[in-house]
């Protein structure tokens, strides 16, 4: 899970392997905000799998890559 | 997760942002009021149900994720501490279980070239940048480390 400058880096590092799924830092901040922001609260409790679910559809990141299955 | 498991879980997480690393056992069991092996057998407890990772001792924290306990490539500058993450995604989760702005340095996988960002008011300065996640999401916790 890595940041790239750009798709032509992305693609040289793959070298040949099935790529995974692509999305902007401002996507990925969005959904770090969604899914870390509770993790230090007093009143914290695990995430079900639903909930995790729910921030990812949420967020249109939906489709086989982002099901959690 | 127990209720008991839920206290060290806290204090854990509490303990890895006053100390600004991972505690040891013995720090959290003094500061739950258990005894050591308590703690170590919540902390398994814990991974089991994907709230941390452990190292292969199972005696240390390798994840708690956001926050890495070993060096990574992924480094944080936010509420005046520099972290670890464990990846890009949790370089930004950082900054959002603080809930600060900050400042992320990693390099890029394919040439080596240093790449930054910031995160002000829960937007990244460089918003253009690329994420990409090459585990599909249904198995991220079959190696989370590789993940």
């Amino acid at each position: 899970m890595n940041l790239f400058r750009s798709e032509e880096h992305i693609g040289r590092w793959l070298d040949g392997r099935a790529p995974g799924a692509t999305i902007t830092a401002g996507k990925l901040c969005d959904l770090a905000h969604a899914w870390w922001g509770d993790r230090l609260s007093p009143e914290w409790k695990p995430h079900p799998r639903e909930q995790n679910q729910a921030i990812l559809d949420g967020l249109g990141l939906v489709g086989e890559f982002w099901h959690l299955g | 997760m127990e209720s008991p498991d839920l206290a060290v879980r806290q204090r854990t997480y509490g303990l890895f942002v006053d100390l600004g690393r991972a505690p040891l056992a013995g720090e959290v069991a003094v500061a739950c009021g258990v005894s050591e092996s308590a703690v170590l057998a919540s902390w398994a407890r814990l991974q089991d149900q994907h709230a941390l990772l452990l190292d292969p001792s199972g005696s240390r924290i390798r994840m708690a994720n956001p926050f890495s306990a070993v060096p990574t490539p992924h480094r944080v500058h936010a509420a005046g501490r520099w972290w670890y993450a464990n990846c890009a995604w949790d370089a930004f989760g950082i900054c959002a279980a603080l809930g600060v702005d900050g400042e992320i340095e990693t390099t890029c996988p394919d040439c080596g070239e240093p790449i930054g960002t910031g995160v002000r008011n829960r937007r990244p300065t460089e918003p253009d940048l690329l994420f990409h996640c090459l585990v599909p999401a249904a198995i991220w916790w079959n190696d989370i480390a590789f993940t």
